[in-house]
């Protein structure tokens, strides 16, 4: 591949095909929200990429953890929250950890997801964000996750189903589950806990329900 | 000693394994282990994916009846242990609001660090009757039980050492490398199991190469994946044990099979070939 900088047109080119953003009326809201709510001076980053230098998963990120971080300074929230960033990210906390200037990505990254899953965009990575939903299903029907009706209950989603069949890993799944059975390893039953009333009325609660 | 035991969800079903061989340990070492009252589940990473309140809410449930019996909490699971004090962090800042009576002044321990205190080392040491002569370990300690350094406490983030010091109390030979601390993706692991495998299967090479014949961890999450990875694809296997699994073995006259027989990848040859299994 040609390299584009030492190619002045064809580096006219790829600038032309993309269009230019304009902060225009988004001002600094989105990045002083973010701010607000997450606690971390997002101002701070200087674009050094640690971050993303030490993500394990950077490579399946369609916006590096660096350029999150300069999309919040620049406003563009739709496409952080359409992006496979947010559904990706291990939450390892290594780009914290080794941020320079101690800007808690994994947190921003973690806030991103948390308002993707309250607004109508559809996650790019359903699969996860189902996952996680399912986890949160089966925890407040139990107060416990029981790692068996975890999965009876992530392989009941239809969307989830399908795109195993289509993956052809459905078998296979199948029978990692019949050996995990086996080797006593997946619990049928495993005791629930009593504060399932509770749990489920802080829930509704946090989600803005009067309760 | 008394101690207030938060085992989380994963030791009654997948991990049931690590809860049987951390209640021979402690009984062992004479230590009371008081499982809390009623405890529910901490809401792992997907609390904190999809809802805020709830990862600070539900851990504070757990940290609310601990410290109703005044007993410092010992987490055996990495997770629900960087829940705990992530929760801590967040009620003392007075963020959520949470529906039980809880300060947060109670400590938290991980496991790994709790029994590699030198009083501790001291007591294991005394406890031996079987020193793991000649098996060669790594320790694998993931990411929650040390990151972020400013939830876990960790000073040695980058090079952890509370695991590597007890597997060398018990005798085995520990050798240092470098992916203690790298994460496995568990949390992708089931969704997008390609690339939770892709970075499972880095880890185990990097741990063969480095000469270990079994990798030691203490989080339930890195040995199923650690473990599965492994369940037909190589010819060459690498037992990966909890590290208490080991301590029990070193503890006791006789060791048994049975105590292994979760495990995917069988480590009973590799203890036998050590004497160190009948």
């Amino acid at each position: 591949m040609q390299n584009i900088i030492s190619n002045p047109d064809q580096a006219h080119e790829h600038d032309s095909g993309e269009e230019r953003k304009l902060i225009g009326d988004r001002g600094d809201y989105f990045l002083n929200r973010m701010q607000g709510e997450t606690g971390v001076n997002i101002s701070a980053c200087y674009q050094c990429e640690r971050c993303t230098n030490a993500c394990p998963v950077s490579h399946f990120m369609d916006i590096k953890p660096h350029q999150a971080i300069r999309y919040v300074q620049l406003g563009w929230r739709e496409d952080l929250l359409k992006s496979s960033t947010i559904w990706m990210c291990l939450s390892c906390e290594m780009c914290t950890t080794y941020c320079p200037n101690e800007v808690d990505v994994a947190e921003i990254i973690n806030h991103l997801r948390n308002m993707a899953a309250h607004s109508s965009i559809t996650p790019k990575e359903k699969s996860l964000a189902v996952f996680h939903q399912t986890f949160l299903e089966v925890l407040q029907k139990s107060g416990k996750v029981n790692e068996f009706r975890l999965m009876n209950a992530y392989y009941s989603k239809p969307d989830i189903l399908k795109e195993r069949v289509k993956q052809g890993i459905l078998i296979e799944d199948l029978l990692l589950g019949m050996t995990l059975l086996r080797k006593g390893r997946l619990k049928l039953f495993t005791p629930k806990s009593r504060a399932i009333k509770e749990i489920k009325k802080v829930y509704s609660q946090t989600r803005g329900e009067i309760v | 000693m008394r101690l207030s035991f938060y085992p989380g969800c994963s030791l009654e079903g997948m991990a049931n394994d690590y809860a049987r061989s951390i209640d021979a340990v402690f009984k062992n070492l004479s230590i009371d282990l008081v499982e809390i009252e009623d405890w529910s589940c901490c809401g792992a990473t997907a609390a904190h994916s999809l809802n805020q309140a709830m990862s600070v809410v539900l851990p504070a449930r757990n940290l609310a009846a601990a410290e109703k019996m005044e007993l410092d909490i010992v987490s055996p699971c990495a997770m629900c242990f960087n829940r705990l004090r992530f929760s801590q962090n967040m009620i003392k800042k007075k963020v959520f609001d949470i529906p039980w009576p809880v300060t947060g002044d109670i400590r938290v321990h991980d496991m790994t660090r709790f029994l590699a205190e030198p009083p501790m080392i001291k007591s294991i040491k005394e406890r031996i009757l079987r020193p793991l002569n000649g098996l060669r370990v790594v320790c694998y300690y993931g990411c929650q039980m040390v990151r972020p350094p400013k939830i876990t406490g960790y000073t040695d983030y980058e090079n952890p050492q509370t695991m590597d010091r007890i597997a060398a109390a018990a005798g085995a030979q520990v050798i240092d490398w470098s992916y203690k601390a790298t994460c496995c993706g568990a949390s992708i692991g089931i969704a997008r199991r390609e690339i939770g495998e892709s970075l499972t299967k880095r880890i185990l090479q990097k741990a063969r190469q480095s000469g270990a014949e079994a990798i030691v961890v203490s989080c339930p999450l890195c040995q199923s994946n650690l473990d599965m990875i492994q369940k037909d694809r190589s010819k060459r296997h690498t037992p990966v044990f909890y590290f208490t699994e080991l301590l029990r073995l070193s503890f006791e006259e006789h060791g048994d099979p049975k105590w292994f027989k979760m495990h995917f990848t069988d480590p009973v040859p590799l203890l036998r070939a050590k004497g160190l299994l009948s």
